[in-house]
């Protein structure tokens, strides 16, 4: 099966393909946002489409967007402060299932639901807090909420915005560890993040997209970046590369 | 027919004039302080019953019938303090909270001042001695009006023209427009909120307060009044947009003209029409006419 | 959480044997109670679960109401049982597309435009004469119960005996029913979207229908409440229907307190019986009332549920 992201943004053409992870990275300004909100149907592009699956996605917005199997996680972390963190799992789990109109059958009794979500907490590592209200976690676990419960959608692709922004660098490679690991167990087939951080950026990606003023500056893997001095200079920052920054 | 039509235009237009000092007072308020204030009705109830209170009082010490308009006007802009009471002692405990509790607070005061009204002045409707027609009529295209009513629409016009000078020319009025479009920024330069919040709410219930007592000689005071008038009042900046001064004056000439020709023409539909046109502004543009406030 | 059976228990208690032990007075106060209850169990479903604060929604109690109304006084369907299925059915009926209006808002404005829609209906109510009877309203004929005529026992024993007993009967089916809803997976959704909406469609939820669905069934919950608070009184006039009985009913809740199940059944119960109270010694009850709305929403936004859990404001206020 081929399926791809075909996007154009002030020229801006790329293909996402199966089995990536893919890393946007780029200065303020240079687009990334506006690339976030057209590849999950938020904006609709003036000129130019968004496939996936094969089907026209531009500007449908984010439920049918999740229905089809694309899910994001958020750079300022989205969280449901008065629900636990089981009940903001089996909130993702009964919108994976298509159950959020069953109005009389009962949440605790439904096993795949408990299960699922039960899953995903082992699986990020939040079970023991799994009935603490959201709002009371720790900043680096609201962040892994806000992932676990896209993931928890079982996505096909799923696009992260900034996900270690805003937590500490002893949590950062935590996180990213735990996501790479889980995204292989719940059969995620591609993921694509903006992030700023070059040494996850570096770290993890299969592929790198550097942005500059709206247009696509390099768009190659790790390797290739690193030796394209003009992007270097432009977008990454020789500090990120200094000797013992790499991972 | 056309004095029939001069007589139906300018009751609605008299009507109007009122409206639109509650609705400004309403609009005021909200625009600076974010609060819908249910409670802008009570106050125009207040004015209502202080104005007609003021010149009983005036005309039994024996004051030139002539000159009531001034005790009236005065007491309708005094009993207006009772706006820094409100903010300074209620208001002022709830700005960092939900909207929802800031109307419910709102709707606490309704209830309130509804009671006080009838503990002060009774359930029976309260008026003035006949001081309506003191300034006689005039023959205006064959209709016959009473001055009262274009002293007062002058009297509102001139207040309209007032605010959008308070508004636009003094250091005062850049401060409310600085306030109302970005709170942290006016804070940062060293803007007093909580005096800014005072003032407004004050002016707010002033001209609310000032509406009740020039509609007075018109009509009885009744302790109905109020929550009665704010669903108008609701309608105008509706219809004119909320927080918007110019909508204040727009919408007010439209619910009181369509009122009054609605009344004329087919009794039943009176505010019924007015509450569809509400309804149909709120769904297809709920930013009202003027309005900037996005949804 | 221990407390919470046993004194619903005590309460279950209490209400049943409550005919064979109190004066007829208290028993009777306890008709309107009874009806708020069903009517703020839907109400909360909005306010409490979804998070939408709702004027109007004295609309849908009016049509309740006035629906008990037309069928004895003018169509001769006697049966509540027809009266309260045809309640739902008329109140459903009208929230589907009012609601599909007013959920695509939130905040004041969601509020306004529910607030124009009761006062529509109000008007209504008022200015056809010939359909409504105007200010005087409808007389309500005394109901038959689940086929019984009862029409030869006196009203007393009418309305504190087999009327109140139907009425706690439907009052446990609202709760139950309600309480299925609030724990079902619907359920949830709806606190995702009152907590984040953003992050609720970032999940696949939708929050319009989400909205919409919680509208519907709180309107039908008033209605079906609207329609038991008319036999009692024996006449429905378009009060009921003013935009201040929709402002009473968000005050009871708040009272009772909304962020918990059977905080406002509590806050539907202390209203009547305080009101009562107040009002057999001065009868400047708003004035009181309007002291403890005030006081509510200044130290207590929780209510009395939230007073009893040691609850800080600070926690269900949402800014």
């Amino acid at each position: 099966m081929f399926y791809g992201d075909f996007c154009a943004l002030d020229g801006v053409s790329l293909a996402i393909n199966v089995g990536e992870f893919v890393s946007i990275i780029g200065p303020n300004g240079a687009g990334k946002s506006t690339l976030i909100n057209v590849l999950t149907g938020a904006l609709r592009p003036s000129a130019g489409t968004v496939l996936f699956k094969e089907r026209d996605i531009s500007g449908i917005g984010p439920v049918r967007l999740a229905r089809l199997g694309m899910a994001r996680s958020f750079q300022l972390v989205q969280i449901f402060p008065d629900l636990t963190v089981l009940e903001t799992l089996q909130a993702a789990v009964v919108s994976r299932l298509n159950r959020g109109s069953r109005l009389f059958g009962s949440l605790s009794r439904d096993r795949e639901v408990q299960e699922g979500a039960l899953a995903i907490a082992d699986l990020f590592g939040l079970a023991e807090k799994a009935h603490t209200p959201s709002k009371h976690l720790p900043q680096g676990d609201k962040k892994l909420l806000d992932v676990a419960s896209a993931f928890a959608l079982y996505p096909e692709i799923i696009l992260l915005d900034e996900p270690t922004s805003g937590v500490s660098t002893r949590d950062k490679h935590a996180i990213m560890e735990i996501l790479v690991s889980a995204s292989r167990q719940l059969g995620i087939k591609s993921i694509i993040q903006v992030e700023h951080d070059m040494d996850i950026v570096f770290g993890y990606s299969d592929r790198i997209i550097a942005l500059h003023q709206g247009k696509v500056l390099a768009d190659g893997t790790p390797d290739e970046i690193m030796a394209d001095e003009g992007v270097v200079d432009t977008v990454v920052g020789r500090k990120a590369l200094a000797p013992g920054g790499g991972a | 027919m056309t004095a029939n039509l001069i007589n139906i235009l300018l009751g609605g237009v008299f009507h109007a004039a009122i409206l639109f000092l509650v609705a400004a007072g309403l609009q005021v308020v909200f625009g600076v302080q974010r609060i819908f204030n249910l409670a802008c009705g009570s106050f125009y109830a207040l004015g209502a019953y202080v104005g007609a209170s003021a010149v009983n009082a005036f005309t039994g010490a024996g004051g030139p019938p002539a000159l009531f308009i001034v005790p009236l006007a005065l007491a309708g802009l005094l009993v207006g303090v009772v706006g820094v009471v409100v903010e300074r002692g209620l208001l002022a405990f709830v700005y960092d909270r939900d909207e929802t509790f800031q109307l419910l607070l709102t709707f606490a005061l309704v209830l309130m001042l509804e009671d006080i009204v009838r503990l002060t002045w009774g359930t029976a409707p309260y008026s003035t001695s006949a001081l309506y027609l003191a300034y006689g009529q005039v023959n205006l295209l064959g209709a016959t009006v009473p001055v009262y009513n274009l002293i007062v629409i002058g009297a509102s016009l001139a207040i309209a023209l007032g605010i959008g000078w308070l508004l636009t020319r003094t250091v005062f009025g850049r401060i409310i427009r600085a306030a109302a479009d970005n709170r942290e920024m006016a804070e940062a330069l060293g803007v007093d909120m909580r005096r800014v919040y005072a003032k407004v709410f004050t002016l707010g219930t002033a001209l609310g307060t000032l509406g009740g007592a020039l509609v007075i000689p018109a009509t009885a005071a009744m302790s109905e009044m109020g929550i009665e008038l704010i669903v108008e009042a609701f309608a105008v900046v509706v219809i004119g947009g909320l927080g918007s001064m110019r909508g204040a004056f727009v919408g007010a000439l439209v619910v009181g003209v369509f009122r009054a020709v609605a009344i004329a023409v087919y009794p039943e539909l009176e505010m019924l029409m007015i509450y569809l046109v509400v309804i149909a502004v709120l769904v297809l543009r709920p930013r009202g006419l003027f309005g900037r406030v996005a949804v | 959480m221990r407390r919470g059976p046993v004194a619903l228990g005590l309460a279950a208690v209490t209400i049943l044997a409550l005919p064979l032990v109190a004066p007829v007075y208290h028993v009777l106060l306890m008709l309107p109670f009874m009806a708020y209850a069903v009517i703020l169990l839907g109400l909360n479903l909005l306010f409490g679960y979804t998070g939408l604060v709702s004027f109007g929604h004295a609309l849908f109690m009016g049509i309740g109401a006035y629906t008990g109304a037309v069928l004895t006084t003018h169509l001769g369907v006697r049966s509540l049982e027809l009266i309260l299925l045809a309640s739902a059915v008329l109140g459903a009926l009208v929230a589907a597309p009012v609601g599909a209006l007013c959920v695509r808002y939130v905040k004041i404005y969601f509020g306004m435009l529910t607030l124009a829609f009761g006062m529509l209906f109000y008007t209504f109510l008022l200015k056809f004469y010939r359909l409504t009877g105007g200010d005087e309203g409808i007389r309500v004929l005394r109901p038959s119960l689940l086929g019984f005529d009862l029409a030869a026992v006196s009203k007393t024993d009418y309305l504190a005996g087999a009327y109140y007993y139907y009425s706690v009967a439907v009052l446990v089916l609202a709760a139950l029913l309600m309480w299925r809803i609030v724990h079902s997976p619907f359920g949830l959704c709806l606190r995702t979207v009152r907590d984040n909406p953003a992050k609720a469609e970032a999940l696949g939820i939708s929050i319009v229908r989400s909205r919409w669905y919680a509208f519907v069934i709180s309107a039908v919950y008033a209605a079906v409440g609207g329609a038991l608070l008319g036999p009692p009184i024996g006449n429905v006039d378009p009060t009921l229907a003013y935009w201040t009985h929709s402002g009473n009913i968000v005050f009871m809740t708040l009272l009772g307190g909304f962020a918990s199940f059977f905080g406002p059944v509590l806050g539907a119960f202390v209203f009547i019986f305080l009101q009562d109270t107040v009002m057999s010694v001065v009868p400047y009850w708003r004035l009181i009332f309007g002291a403890i709305l005030a006081f509510l929403v200044i130290f207590a936004p929780g209510g009395l549920m939230g007073l009893f859990a040691g609850r800080r404001p600070g926690e269900v206020s949402r800014a």
